[in-house]
């Protein structure tokens, strides 16, 4: 616990520094609870989720870093390895390959790298990981960038 | 309008990815999270059984193992019982190389009490300290596994104010929140040798996976709980400078008549020069690890 919470602290003056360095990621600590974070991040260019915002939760468990945080998807996105209702991510590194050379920053790094390299074979959601299994990358992509517009870009007007 | 497709688009998805069947309805609540739960619930039961680290027990225990089983195997125990005297048992969790390690080595601290081999190791996780910088690590994401293990070293040597005695090795060494720590030290270490030395590495690793150095090293040694093979052992013995004997119990014969025991002497490059400690005639190692197929235990010598 006390470990967990020394770890986090650093993290949070890391994230201070780097603000500058990583202007895709923008991660905030919760003002009361220091295992409560949420993070923006830029949906990468060249994808159906370019120019869209998502938002982040991570819930840290005591025994960080020892063991991953959390994070799911707060903003609806069409995604493979996204559960398409409760927004859970299915990546490696947030289950069996973690370890504590990732922080809550590189995660969001690697989020952002999921989004622009989606997994088809481990799907979350099985109907975008089936357009694009079978090779129709136009419909995810329609369907992506759809979701993308709905969700993840401010309303004009 | 273009709105307005979307809405309809939207409902068709909704209906499709949802799955209407009621009886699935749990299963779509049961996500990884709870999975992971599950995984720890089995963990803490199996922890329950065998600790990090067990007690000394004669190697009377290990044939006792196999009495009905493999002659071969109780031959070669027999064999064993003509150098080896004990055996420790660590737990099967993907760590046990590494906890094996750990205890080994602050045992023979604390009984050797030898200060210039503390000096030396200082010397090499400064180094370590220096490589993972190099390749990228932020000083955070190790420094706090380096400082406990340093503060492990500092305890086992006796005369000062945070000394420990053998007993309490023992119970730190059963602490989750200190064993993993150290294991996590070390993981770090061995990861930081194998990148550092790629070139060296990369047609072992290739020879056990297909994954490069780098792949290797975040999903095969980073991780708690992936085991260790002959990479990790030559990298971690290595780094530290710290020879490692395996001793080998399989079911493999050899040739004709006689059985035979193997084992295999890790010896850290560049330790047959002379060196500060004044140890340098012949690398004899002080840590012993028994293997079974996919396991090390502690054997204590005669």
């Amino acid at each position: 616990m006390q470990a967990s919470r020394a770890r986090l602290f650093k993290e949070y003056k890391e994230v201070q520094r780097e603000k500058v360095a990583d202007p895709d990621i923008q991660l905030v600590c919760d003002d009361s609870n220091i295992f409560k974070w949420t993070a923006l991040i830029k949906g990468p260019s060249e994808t159906p989720f370019e120019g869209g915002v998502f938002q982040l939760a991570f819930a840290v468990p005591e025994q960080y870093p020892l063991q991953p945080p959390q994070v799911r998807f707060l903003t609806k996105i069409f995604h493979p390895n996204v559960h398409f209702k409760t927004g859970e991510i299915c990546l490696d590194i947030l289950k069996n390959a973690w370890s504590p050379a990732w922080t809550l920053q590189s995660v969001c790094r690697a989020i952002i790298a999921l989004m622009a390299h989606p997994e088809p074979d481990s799907p979350l959601n099985c109907d975008s990981g089936n357009l694009l299994r079978s090779g129709d990358l136009r419909g995810y992509y329609s369907m992506a960038r759809m979701y993308t517009k709905l969700a993840a870009m401010p309303k004009k007007g | 309008m273009q709105n307005q497709d979307g809405v309809q688009v939207d409902g068709e998805v909704e209906s499709a990815t949802s799955v209407p069947t009621p009886e699935f309805d749990e299963w779509a609540n049961f996500g990884d999270q709870d999975i992971m739960q599950q995984h720890s619930a089995i963990r803490a039961e199996e922890a329950e059984k065998i600790p990090f680290l067990g007690d000394k027990e004669p190697l009377s225990s290990l044939a006792a193992e196999y009495q009905s089983g493999s002659a071969i195997l109780l031959e070669k125990i027999k064999v064993l019982g003509e150098q080896y005297a004990a055996i420790r048992r660590t737990r099967g969790d993907g760590n046990c190389f590494f906890r094996s390690f750990m205890f080994s080595y602050l045992e023979h601290i604390l009984e050797s009490q030898d200060q210039s081999e503390v000096d030396r190791i200082k010397a090499n996780v400064e180094q370590c300290r220096k490589t993972l910088q190099s390749l990228g690590y932020a000083d955070f994401t190790f420094e706090d596994f380096f400082a406990l293990f340093l503060e492990q070293l500092d305890s086992v040597l006796q005369g000062n104010e945070a000394s420990i005695s053998h007993d309490e090795l023992i119970l730190r060494s059963r602490d989750q929140s200190v064993s993993d720590y150290v294991v996590m030290f070390f993981r770090f270490v061995t990861s930081g040798e194998i990148r550092k030395r790629a070139e060296f590495f990369e047609p072992f690793i290739l020879g056990l996976t297909n994954a490069t150095v780098e792949q290797f090293c975040k999903s095969s040694v980073e991780p708690m709980g992936e085991e260790s093979d002959h990479v990790h052992i030559t990298a971690l013995s290595d780094a530290l400078g710290v020879p490692i004997r395996v001793v080998y119990l399989d079911r493999s014969s050899c040739d004709t008549g006689g059985v035979s025991v193997n084992h295999h002497d890790f010896v850290p490059a560049g330790s047959d020069l002379p060196n500060a400690s004044g140890c340098s005639e012949k690398v004899s190692p002080f840590i012993t690890l028994l293997y079974r197929p996919g396991h090390y235990d502690i054997l204590y010598p005669k």
